[in-house]
């Protein structure tokens, strides 16, 4: 019998136990252990290691599963090729999963020289002094005469490398959103151009939502929500709302641009109709099949449209819809972990550069760069979608720049969604997902 | 005297050398992650914060005050009173089936059982597939039967597809059907052997008394194979307790429409793994070790107070 | 223990209408337990447009068949080494099967007929732990196997499974009921403890062993959460966690993921299929024991 009859009880075990000597077992278990508190970050994240034939071995993370991650690993073989002392190796990790293991490897061991870190996620890393302080490397750069400044990056980018006044990455790109639109409908519309404001989106969405087959349903739409969260947050940027209040303290979706930025979202599936709810529709499917007029989405989607035969697309700023200007965008940092030894951080650091100065083959597949001499690089203006893109570089809003960022997602994404597919009022869903918010952004 | 004190720390080192293997691994992987866990439950514990300051039971506290919390003990609360009942349902009926048939009932014991071998993976890969809104095999027997009735000339309106994984009030009924699928062997199994281990001569005596099949079945088979009830019915229940594969595959990470398919234990990884609140996730852990022991102790009280009154009416 | 079946009737018939329904009802019961591994078989097999439209995705027998799902997806091997994670399951498996046969085994012939101080106490603790779920225990346990330096390895795979009491207490049930005078004969004969384990004690227990054996093994082929915290690599991904970690990226590619479980299932289905028996009669071993 499992239960029925314990073969002794628990008070007589604890006092055998104790005297035979279990305590010491348990010690020993608890010492096998890491001594309860010994299993922080003690050993250097970064191993250094060598190669066969005794080149230092960088590792080098990202998430770029892609056609830009093709892109990415074109320039990692030609660094090879210019610096044979090194090894780099790239592993590509899928962004629903990068953080995690970047995270983990940063805390217990095994992280890589050089890794990708998204501006928003920044925060958090630094805040635990989880990456290098890059102060040392940059000095050192500006005195060999190859020096970086500010003036050598668009300001948003730039300004993300740093935390609480220390510099910790090197930015790579900027991806804002912006509006994609099917020229063949438009055309079909009779709509000139693409809509800079909100009241032409609002006359092209209407122009473009049709029921072609006239069965009583809408089968071509003027507009589709895409991913939600920059979908919201670029109106929110818009309409002076946000996730979080603009010092980072508190929840702000309750805030009265975030609740004006969501009505708008909202009219234009319920009042004007001329975007489906987004349930159960592959909406950036419905885009690159033709079936859709426009959908603001990353820079980056660029490529999954060049894939789609007979698709007549461009991309130009996203329109104004509110009282100020401001798009969602995302930004790659090149970082370094913290305890990387320092002729491996030097090392590390030839790599970066080289990205960074590589930085115009990069943006062919789909990015902005950073760095000030390739936006002005001629050649980048014949990039069609990613020149149109940079034109809204200074108005960039990136997703909430403060440590709690990650934790306040779980909340808001499923709030964002509520009101958009009707299951709850913006303001009903806004106030539980602020209230849960509130907790996090008041943890010790 | 001293001879015979000599002989017995002499036997006892050879058992605690026999035992010492296996103590070894089970104080460093059994015991030290329980002491450990409730350490680390007692810390704010971000994973890479340098330092871990002690927060008391903050992270009970904190837990007990998260809705999401709740929704995910709400949602495990559901799968067990779903799954462990009707589970061990099917289970018994089976067995009970296989136990009546006097030959050739081994083909039907490794179908039912087959199932049981195959990974939890697989199981969920396969039936997210089978629980698809549009062409999933469900859905398409259920439209075929449904269109079948209605050619019939049955009033019956136009079968609307199931949303299986898709409606959160469905979710965890549909990872509860799939987890009796894929587990109803193993209980069948031992429900089998517990028949087989009620001795003839009580059937026998039954039916000189000239019982009915449904009085041999209440008056023989169910007292007599409450050993196993039982044991398949804790097993169940801790085995449902702590559901976290499923919804892993079917949903990860975000666990399903509404979080309709997250479960504690679910909850518990993300904290600790995706949030990197290692002292969190580890008081969601000894809640869901309460809840558990609590239960099993709760079931033993019912089971054996049952078997008393019974037997006080025996006598 | 009396394993005689109860049989309804003892008489013999020719037809017999009851016994021919209850056939029916359980031939109906298999059936419904085969046809989702049947349904996966046959997408699995479908040309890409028949898996998701039209009369191709009712269809049992897939036609045209073809093997374009297995060949799409082991075309991937980067992303995809099945057969990699195949092995990494079998090591695994039949290392910790030994581990746990060879360990429990001492454990409880100490527990079991051994006399020494602090036996019962810790037989008692051993017990009270069988309680504690896996799960509460994974963040500990992932903080220890990262200290240990074994994360990403077999190591990790394979000892902590170990650990276990189940096995020792499901031993120790056996090694007792073996009667006394056998082992004191054995002692009379000038054996030590090891000599009445091998010799007494184990010839005995075979039918135990077997069945702990295979308990143990289809449960780690089948271990899920562990295996999935302590690895990281593709390589050092078992079975399981392979597929898991694959249908993230193709979870809407229905005919190539059904190929993929179809070629994680096959292995474990055909070695069922080999020893039904001996599975089947340790399994409820186990379970009479564990009651």
């Amino acid at each position: 019998m499992l239960l029925d009859r314990p073969p002794t009880t628990r008070r007589e075990f604890l006092r055998r136990a104790a005297r035979q000597g279990l305590g010491g077992a348990a010690l020993l278990a608890a010492a096998a252990s890491g001594g309860g508190c010994g299993v922080g970050r003690q050993k250097a994240a970064v191993r250094d290691e060598r190669d066969a034939q005794g080149r230092r071995i960088l590792n080098f993370w990202n998430g770029f599963t892609g056609p830009d991650g093709k892109t990415m690993e074109k320039i990692v073989r030609r660094f090879r090729e210019e610096n044979p002392d090194l090894d780099v190796r790239m592993q590509i990790i899928p962004w629903g999963t990068y953080y995690d293991k970047l995270t983990l490897s940063l805390a217990f061991g095994g992280a890589p020289h050089v890794c990708i870190v998204h501006a928003a996620r920044l925060p958090e890393f630094a805040a635990y002094d989880a990456l290098n302080d890059l102060g040392g490397l940059y000095a050192a750069e500006a005195a060999g005469g190859r020096g970086f400044s500010e003036a050598d990056f668009a300001p948003v980018p730039w300004r993300a490398t740093f935390y609480k006044g220390r510099q910790y990455a090197l930015p790579l790109d900027v991806h804002p959103i912006c509006l994609y639109y099917n020229r063949k409908l438009f055309r079909e519309a009779g709509i000139d151009g693409p809509p800079a404001t909100g009241e032409a989106f609002l006359e092209a969405a209407k122009a473009l939502t049709r029921d072609t087959d006239r069965d009583g349903k809408t089968d071509q739409w003027g507009f589709v929500y895409t991913w939600q969260r920059t979908n919201f947050l670029t109106f929110a940027a818009q309409f002076g709302g946000g996730i979080v209040t603009p010092d980072l303290q508190h929840a702000a979706l309750s805030s009265p641009g975030s609740l004006a930025a969501a009505h708008t979202m909202l009219d234009l599936i319920t009042r004007h109709r001329v975007a489906p709810r987004p349930e159960g529709v592959d909406a950036w499917l419905a885009f690159r099949q033709g079936k859709v007029g426009m959908a603001l989405e990353g820079i980056y989607m660029q490529t999954s449209l060049e894939e789609q035969k007979g698709l007549e697309w461009a991309a130009a700023p996203a329109p104004q819809f509110g009282p100020q200007q401001g798009v969602w965008g995302g930004s790659h940092l090149l970082a370094q972990p913290r305890g990387i030894p320092d002729d491996a951080a030097r090392d590390a650091w030839r790599l970066m550069r080289y990205l960074s100065d590589q930085s115009l083959a990069w943006a062919a597949g789909g990015q902005v760069p950073a760095r000030r001499d390739a936006l002005n690089n001629a050649a980048f203006s014949q990039l069609a979608a990613p020149a149109q893109a940079a034109r809204q570089l200074d108005y960039v809003v990136y997703e909430p720049m403060t440590p709690r960022g990650n934790a306040l997602f779980p909340f808001a994404d499923p709030a964002i969604e509520a009101f958009l597919i009707g299951r709850e009022t913006p303001e009903e869903a806004f106030a539980d997902a602020d209230r849960r918010m509130e907790q996090v952004l008041k943890r010790p | 005297m001293s001879s015979s004190r000599n002989a017995l720390r002499r036997a006892d080192r050879i058992g605690w050398l026999f035992a010492l293997p296996h103590l070894v691994l089970f104080a460093v992987f059994l015991l030290a992650p329980v002491g450990y866990g409730f350490y680390l439950s007692l810390h704010r514990w971000h994973v890479l914060a340098q330092d871990h300051p002690f927060v008391g039971f903050a992270n009970y506290r904190a837990a007990l005050a998260d809705d999401i919390f709740w929704l995910a003990l709400r949602n495990t609360l559901l799968f067990v009173v779903i799954a462990v009942p009707f589970g061990n349902a099917v289970s018994l009926l089976l067995a009970l089936g296989l136990n009546g048939l006097r030959k050739a009932s081994t083909p039907y014991k490794v179908a039912v059982y087959l199932p049981v071998v195959v990974s939890i993976s697989v199981v969920a890969v396969l039936w997210r597939w089978l629980y698809n809104r549009e062409v999933g095999l469900l859905n398409l027997t259920a439209k075929g039967f449904v269109d079948a009735l209605r050619s019939l000339g049955l009033p019956l309106a136009p079968f609307d597809p199931i949303p299986w994984l898709a409606d959160p009030s469905l979710v965890m009924l549909s990872i509860a059907l799939m987890t009796i699928w894929w587990t109803a062997g193993g209980n069948m199994i031992l429900y089998l052997a517990g028949l087989g281990n009620i001795p003839e001569d009580y059937y026998e005596a039954a039916r000189i008394d000239g019982a009915t099949n449904a009085q041999r079945f209440w008056h023989v088979t169910w007292p007599l194979l409450r050993p196993t009830t039982l044991f398949c019915l804790v097993i169940s229940v801790l085995g449902s307790f702590q559901i976290f594969g499923q919804s892993y595959v079917l949903f990860a990470p975000g666990s399903g429409p509404a979080r309709s398919g997250l479960t504690l234990a679910l909850y518990m990884y993300q904290q600790g793994f995706s949030q990197y609140e290692i002292g969190y996730g580890a008081a969601i852990a000894y809640l869901l070790f309460a809840l558990v022991l609590g239960l099993t102790v709760v079931q033993f009280r019912l089971f054996n107070a049952e078997r008393r009154a019974r037997e006080g009416r025996a006598i | 223990m009396s394993t005689t079946r109860y049989r309804p009737q003892a008489r013999r018939r020719r037809f017999d209408p009851g016994q021919a329904f209850l056939h029916g009802v359980m031939a109906l019961a298999a059936l419904l337990f085969l046809a989702p591994l049947g349904w996966m078989l046959s997408t699995s097999l479908k040309s890409p447009e028949d898996v998701i439209a039209g009369l191709g995705a009712m269809r049992w027998l897939p036609n045209p068949l073809t093997t374009e799902n297995y060949r799409y997806i082991l075309s991937k091997v980067e992303e995809f080494p099945v057969w990699r994670w195949t092995a990494n399951s079998v090591l695994v498996a039949l290392s910790v099967t030994a581990l746990v046969l060879v360990v429990d085994t001492l454990a409880a012939f100490a527990y079991a007929r051994l006399r020494w101080r602090g036996r019962d106490a810790l037989f008692g603790l051993l017990v009270a732990t069988m309680l504690v779920p896996g799960q509460a225990l994974l963040i500990p346990s992932y903080l220890i196997v990262r200290a240990l330096g074994w994360f990403d390895t077999y190591l990790a795979l394979i000892v902590p499974a170990g650990a276990s009491a189940f096995g020792v207490f499901l031993l120790r049930q056996f090694f007792s009921n073996i009667p006394a005078e056998l082992e004191e004969a054995a002692v009379l004969d000038g054996c030590g403890p090891l000599q009445v384990l091998r010799h007494v004690i184990l010839p005995l227990a075979k039918p135990a062993l077997a069945a702990l054996g295979i308990f143990t093994f289809m449960a780690t082929w089948n271990a899920f959460e562990g295996p999935l915290l302590y690895t990281d690599s593709l390589a050092m991904r078992t079975l399981p966690i392979g597929i898991a970690v694959f249908q993230g990226r193709y979870n809407t590619e229905y005919g190539p993921m059904m190929a993929a479980a179809t070629l994680a299932a096959v292995p474990v289905v055909i070695a069922f299929l080999l020893f039904q028996r001996h599975i089947i009669k340790g399994i409820a071993l186990t379970g009479l024991a564990g009651r």
